[in-house]
Formats: C-alpha cells, sequence, structure tokens
C-alpha cells in the first residue's frame, strides 16, 4: 500500500493555514482508498527530526509552507538542506514528491518562482513529480470562519484524491485551486481605489487596535519614515 | 555610497568567506562606507509568522534577538548585498532566516505596485539590492536563475530593485565594480 506523509512546514505549526489545506488533501487522499496519512510538524523539533527519517521510507511526501519574503521560509530551507545526503540516492529510490505553497497576496503569480524551484527539488532528488499545489489569499483562512471556505476545501480534497488514485495533482484541478493568476487591468483599478479605503485592512487595523498600537502604525524606528 | 553585505555562509572556513571579505575590502578601498554582517555570528530567531511586527510592535521584531541589527543596516545602506552560497539549489538558509526577519521594514497595508498586490512602504528610501552567490557544490545555471528570481521579488517587497546578480566565479574586483557603477 502506498503511503503518504505530509509535513507541514508552516513556523505557525498546527494553527497554520498551510495545515488547514494540507487537512483537506488528506481527506481527498483517504476518500480516494489512501491509508491515514502520517502528519508532520516542522515547526516542532521532533517533528523536524522525523521528518528527516520519513523521508526515506515514504513512497509520496507532499511538503506544505506559506511563502515567506516570495520563496520557501528559512525552515523549509532547512529541512531541504539537512535532505542533501538523499541527493545521491539512486533514481526512484526517494519518494515521489509534491508541495503546496500559499501566499497571502491574492494572486498566485507571486508563488510561481518558488513552484520552478520545487519542481527542480523533485529533479534533484530523482523523485516522480507529483504538482504543486498554489493558492493565494491564503491569510484570508484566519478571518473567515471554515465553514466560509467550502469551495476551496472541495478542491483541495478533489486534488488529494487524485493523488491517491492517479499518484499525482491534476493540470485542471491545480489550475481550479489557484484561483487568480494574475488580477485583470479593471480589478487592478477598482484595487486602486479600495486600498484607500479602511475595509482592505479591516483585518491588520482590528489587530493593531486590539494590540493598542494603532497610533504607531507607522512607526519606524530606523530611519525616516515614508511620507504617507 | 553606504553598503551593507549580508554574509549567509554557515561556514567560516570556505572559499566563499575569503571571497566575501575580498570584494567587502575592494569596495572599501573604491571609497565605499561597508558593512559586512556574518549571520552566522549573529542570534537570529527566525520568523514564526505571528505579525507582532506590523500589529503589536510596528516596525520592530517581537523577539528579542539580533534581527534589529539587520534590519537597521539594511534600511540605512544605500546597496543591501545578499552574499550566499548555493546549497540545494538556493541560497542558504541562514540567509533565508534574516531575510525572514526583514518584513518589520516594510507595512502590512496593501498597495497596488507594477500590477500586483504589494505592500505599503513603512521608510522613505529603501536600500537597492545586490546578490553575490557562490559558485560551485551541485547547482548550475539554472538554479542561479531561478534563485535570482526569488530574490528579484524580494526586492521588489522590499519596495526596491535586484540591481545586480553576480556569481563568484569572476575576480572579486570586476564584481566590485560593477555593483559600485550599478548602485
Amino acid at each position: 500500500m502506498n503511503s503518504l506523509v505530509l509535513l507541514n512546514g508552516s513556523p505557525r505549526g498546527e494553527r497554520s493555514n498551510s495545515m488547514k489545506m494540507l487537512a483537506r488533501v488528506a481527506e481527498g487522499w483517504v476518500r480516494g482508498g489512501g491509508q491515514e496519512p502520517e502528519v508532520l510538524h516542522l515547526a516542532h523539533r521532533t517533528g523536524f527530526a522525523r521528518a528527516v527519517k520519513a523521508f526515506a521510507q515514504a513512497d509520496t511526501v507532499i511538503l506544505a509552507m506559506p511563502l515567506y519574503t516570495d520563496s520557501m521560509p528559512a525552515l523549509v530551507k532547512s529541512y531541504i538542506e539537512a535532505l542533501q545526503p538523499r541527493t545521491a540516492m539512486a533514481e526512484g529510490e526517494n519518494p515521489a514528491l509534491g508541495f503546496l505553497v500559499q501566499s497571502g497576496f491574492p494572486e498566485a503569480r507571486h508563488s510561481r518562482p518558488l513552484e520552478r524551484y520545487l519542481e527542480k527539488l523533485a529533479r534533484r532528488f530523482g523523485s516522480r513529480y507529483a504538482g504543486t499545489i498554489v493558492r493565494g489569499g491564503g491569510e484570508s483562512l484566519q478571518m473567515m470562519p471554515d465553514c466560509a471556505n467550502e469551495k476551496l476545501w472541495a478542491r483541495l480534497r478533489t486534488l488529494g484524491e487524485q493523488l491517491a488514485r492517479e499518484g499525482r495533482f491534476g493540470a485542471e484541478a491545480l489550475r481550479a485551486v489557484a484561483g487568480v493568476e494574475r488580477m485583470s487591468a479593471l480589478t487592478l483599478a477598482l484595487a486602486r481605489l479600495a486600498v484607500h479605503l479602511p475595509i482592505v485592512n479591516f483585518y491588520w487595523n482590528g489587530m493593531l487596535k486590539k494590540s493598542g498600537a494603532w497610533q504607531r502604525r507607522f512607526a519606524a524606528p530606523y530611519a525616516p519614515p515614508c511620507k504617507l | 555610497m553606504r553598503i551593507t553585505i549580508l554574509n549567509g555562509d554557515p561556514d567560516p572556513s570556505t572559499a566563499f568567506q575569503v571571497y566575501v571579505h575580498d570584494f567587502a575590502q575592494r569596495l572599501t578601498a573604491a571609497g565605499h562606507s561597508v558593512t559586512t554582517l556574518n549571520l552566522r555570528e549573529l542570534n537570529l530567531k527566525g520568523c514564526s509568522g505571528c505579525w507582532g511586527c506590523w500589529v503589536k510592535t510596528p516596525g520592530e521584531c517581537v523577539k528579542r534577538d539580533d534581527s534589529a541589527t539587520v534590519c537597521r543596516a539594511a534600511i540605512n545602506a544605500d546597496l543591501l548585498v545578499l552574499a550566499s552560497p548555493l546549497t540545494m539549489g538556493f541560497t542558504t538558509a541562514l540567509l533565508k532566516r534574516s531575510a525572514d526577519q526583514m518584513i518589520p521594514l516594510i507595512h502590512p497595508y496593501f498597495v497596488v505596485d507594477g500590477g500586483e498586490i504589494h505592500h505599503h512602504a513603512r521608510y522613505a528610501k529603501y536600500p537597492k539590492v545586490g546578490l553575490l552567490l557562490g559558485a560551485g557544490g551541485d547547482s548550475d545555471a539554472e538554479d542561479c536563475e531561478i534563485t535570482t528570481e526569488m530574490w528579484r521579488r524580494m526586492a521588489r517587497d522590499l519596495k526596491s530593485q535586484l540591481v545586480f546578480a553576480a556569481v563568484s566565479d569572476r575576480s572579486a574586483q570586476e564584481v566590485a565594480d560593477e555593483f559600485a557603477r550599478v548602485a
């Protein structure tokens, strides 16, 4: 039986958006006939160590991460560096590899250079590449109740099911889950107006006010501040 | 010109260390004010995605570590040089750890920039960004290209631009001259 290990590379650990998404991929995998996958959090020392070992044993590994300053979080790069000895293995000795990259930016295109890196990473290991799930607007998962994201969860379950049945994510399902690749001229024009409305930044404003930091929100402790 | 070099090589005994040192000396000799931070000597706890630097202590990481030193040196430079060997096709986890902790330098609010959603500036001026990659290991030209692409986007998110990317298989003098010319 094909074993699956799900690696959550978010520094936030269990409470991360990456984990929320990964959990739905796992549900789809089981629905597609796969056995219950093992889930490991790289943010925990024991999870990280176990994940290095699990890479040598699993048939398939899905590594999920948030986009941090336009690439993988340092935590994920540390994990990749810990796997360096595995690049010396013969073709097919390493697990099939798939990835999930989610970002706070609304457009998927911010994550595409990282996707390209990950595809090449699979080649480095001589691994079969199962594909990369790219999804923008991830931070909205923290703002909305889970029931408001049913469409996204359904798409992620479909991807998990495809992984169980066909060994890879389907191209069409990957396109569907990515959402907006880049904004249209009209959306951009509206966004240019909307960024000045309080509603766009309500998430940040809410937290700033809650912590009593609202007055200091444009603080510039190290150099002259920007003009507003 | 004020130049800050972040050296992300975790190993103090490599040829790349010698190269970065040589590179810095040549920039100094050309009259620039150069600060090199060897990241391996700093205490960097890493970003855990708490948003504290945006909503609790705006502009500063909530963790007590040396990331403030890195941010201060970066924002007060005219040119920020990110120096790192390539391992597993990308710059080191050490360099990435310091970059992850640079988000206090920008603001959470959104803006439209170059046809995409990005973040608002926090400071009046941001350093131009240069990338200095260590040659060798198991990396090839494609790795350099993919790595450069990711840092080019990062520079944009730092309200700046990547003005130069070089690999250490060229002479330090030649690379230093080119960095100083474009920055």
